[in-house]
């Protein structure tokens, strides 16, 4: 992954946050790389470190997580050296945040044309008057109607897939290399989930960002992404092309996460189940992250940490198995019919 | 089929608006009616603001329908008083972090329904919040504990059993999975499915994932706008949508599967302001299909066909191979 074109390269990203009950480690040795108009879609569940990298990445955590790394690099710039004005000048201009929740994401005291002159007046030399006239250009090309009109209005008086548009057009201003999009349409009805992500979709048709989705929702993934990383107790787990890690996934969590999904398409008979809950994220790795709950398990699987490895062309997995072990045989996930936890 | 509950023209209005905007009228729910039958499960789709959660709360006797009429076994709900409406239909709620009371330990969640009843001795009670704890897959030794110790689908485990306790007719659930991880989602609709099966549970199923939807119900009605634009077998209906909302339902639903696609964007994907909904058919500003007199101007009629509902004036003809198909359960709508 020394990959020269790449956007973003992560190396070996650890995340340490000391609390009361002990050190915890939620991100453990991620590494991950965008390309220009890439979309990397990072997916897992709650608790798997997902939305931790991303903070981390941007610099955005509090002083007493101790975050280290071999590298998080933007565009050969290295960001661990910068200081943190010179990240701050970064973060909004060649780097932007979608959050999940547009309406914590505005401030509800200005009104929406403000605060976009504020982000352009901050990064760009720009006078208050051509500032506005961008804003509102940049609302018209994310496809809100009469954007005069909600230039003045405030956040409380957008509906929430506006609301989310704006956030949108925020982002896009200073026409940054990477967007970092945490759970995007997570708020919004599917309806409007499809338009945002069409729009986002086209938009980086046009300026070709980076795009790094954050999301728990396969079927957002699988619209979207361009490649995948599964993220499993503060590890990447597997990471591949979308489609074949989709078709073929090569970790056992991933299988069982597909498994577990209701779809339009299948009748009845029960899912599959992934045994037992997430494990709490402390002290070093002795064994596979997955161990306990994984149906393949071994005795191999629980003597040493694994490590990422290569399984043909653009994929990888941090499994020991081999990739041809018998699959599509859902009765394996039905086990232990997790009923008793 | 044995009916349990009847709707019959259920409206709600709510008075909205303050000082400044004035007086508003927002009429949640228009002239709704439904039948679901013993053992069925219905499940209920749209978008926020389409009035779902209204429809529970006036199942529930929670709220009073505005007009119209709530049957359960035949009698008018309000004749029932609120302990007897309890033992008839009860709830399992979207937010397991906020519905469990965290002062109360674990047991005596499960038992308190069974307390407001004033049903048998303490220590009958608490054999029962043994049985059901075991019946929905909750170790014993959590009854001690608090709802701050239990994760999430723990969580959902208590409520299901508070509702199940005194043995309801009717289970109403309100987005049961929805804050909820995916494996542990599986794990919860497994539970239900299983409960339904053995129980014989009728269940309301309100739900924006239609996978969700699909793997639970039997059949399905979906509320745009206060009124139901479509309903009828689950397979049938999410497998061959007839009203053109449903299909911009199901089209906008991503399958988690390699090469999907994200659907053509619609006309205009907004849901206009329940305040002031279009005039016509509510769905028209949005529909592909919309003509510019009937749609515009008539409410469309619902229309019957092999027991299913759709209320349109152009809906996609019922396909032919879905028709051949029987489906799972039979029942009727009464005709307006």
């Amino acid at each position: 992954m020394t990959d020269e074109t790449q956007l973003l390269r992560v190396e070996d990203l650890c995340v340490d946050l000391p609390t009361v009950s002990g050190l915890l480690s939620p991100v453990r040795s991620v590494s991950l790389s965008v390309a220009r108009n890439e979309t990397l879609a990072i997916v897992g569940e709650s608790g798997s470190g997902k939305s931790l990298t991303a903070t981390a990445i941007l610099g955005l955590l509090p002083r007493s997580a101790r975050v280290r790394s071999r590298a998080i690099e933007l565009d050969g710039t290295d960001l661990t050296r910068l200081g943190a004005r010179a990240l701050r000048r970064l973060r909004g201009d060649r780097i932007a945040m979608i959050f999940q929740d547009p309406m914590t994401a505005l401030d509800p005291c200005y009104r929406v044309g403000d605060q976009m002159v504020e982000i352009l007046r901050q990064h760009r030399r720009i006078s208050r008057k051509d500032a506005m006239e961008r804003a509102r250009g940049m609302l018209a090309q994310v496809g809100i109607p009469a954007p005069e009109t909600r230039l003045r209005q405030f956040p409380h008086q957008l509906s929430g897939g506006l609301r989310q548009r704006v956030v949108i057009a925020m982002a896009l201003l200073c026409e940054p290399d990477l967007i970092i999009a945490d759970e995007p349409t997570t708020a919004l009805d599917v309806t409007i989930q499809a338009q945002i992500l069409s729009l986002l979709k086209s938009l980086q048709e046009r300026t070709g960002f980076g795009l790094i989705l954050i999301t728990h929702d396969f079927g957002v993934v699988a619209g979207m992404a361009d490649r995948i990383a599964v993220m499993y107790g503060g590890e990447v787990v597997e990471t591949g092309p979308c489609d074949e890690l989709l078709e073929a996934p090569l970790h056992p969590y991933t299988e069982g996460l597909l498994q577990a999904l209701p779809s339009l398409r299948v009748g009845d008979g029960p899912l599959g189940l992934i045994p037992g809950v997430v494990p709490r994220q402390v002290g070093p790795r002795l064994a596979c992250g997955f161990v306990d709950r994984c149906p393949y398990a071994e005795t191999e699987c629980s003597e040493h940490p694994v490590q990422m490895r290569e399984q043909g062309f653009a994929r990888a997995t941090r499994c020991i198995l081999p990739s041809d072990r018998p699959r599509d045989d859902r009765t394996v996930w039905h086990r232990q019919m997790g009923e008793d936890k | 089929m044995i009916e349990f509950l009847r709707l019959r023209g259920v409206c709600r209005d709510y008075n909205v608006g303050g000082v400044l905007s004035g007086n508003q009228t927002l009429q949640a729910l228009r002239g709704i009616d439904l039948e679901i039958h013993k053992g069925e499960t219905l499940g209920l789709v749209g978008e926020s603001g389409s009035g779902k959660s209204t429809l529970a709360k006036i199942i529930l006797g929670n709220e009073p329908p505005s007009a119209g009429q709530v049957l359960v076994g035949g009698a008018p709900l309000e004749t029932r008083g609120r302990k007897e409406r309890a033992r008839l239909i009860q709830p399992v709620f979207q937010d397991p972090y906020s519905s469990l009371n965290p002062r109360m330990s674990i047991s005596a969640i499960i038992a308190a329904p069974l307390e407001v009843q004033g049903y048998d001795t303490g220590k009958v009670r608490r054999e029962k919040v043994r049985e059901m704890a075991a019946m929905v897959g909750l170790p014993e030794h959590l009854l001690a504990a608090y709802p701050v110790q239990l994760s999430g689908g723990q969580r959902q485990r208590v409520a299901i059993a508070r509702g199940l306790i005194v043995e309801p007719e009717m289970l109403i659930c309100d987005e049961p999975t929805s804050a909820l991880d995916a494996s542990v989602q599986a794990q919860i609709l497994n539970l239900l499915a299983r409960l339904k099966s053995e129980m014989g549970l009728t269940m309301l199923l309100i739900s924006h994932d239609l996978g969700v939807v699909r793997h639970l119900s039997d059949r399905v009605a979906v509320l745009y706008l206060g009124r139901i634009v479509e309903a009828g077998a689950a397979e049938q209906l999410l497998g061959s949508p007839r009203h053109p909302y449903t299909e911009t339902l199901v089209g906008a639903a991503l399958p988690a599967r390699a090469g999907t696609k994200l659907p053509p964007p619609g006309p205009n994907a907004e849901l206009p302001s329940p305040l002031a909904p279009p005039p016509g058919c509510a769905f028209h500003p949005r529909c592909s299909k919309a003509d510019r007199t009937d749609c515009r101007e008539r409410v469309p009629e619902p229309t019957v066909q092999d027991g299913n509902l759709v209320c349109c004036h152009h809906p996609n003809p019922s396909d032919l191979v879905a028709r051949a198909v029987q489906p799972r359960t039979t029942f009727q709508f009464t005709e307006q």
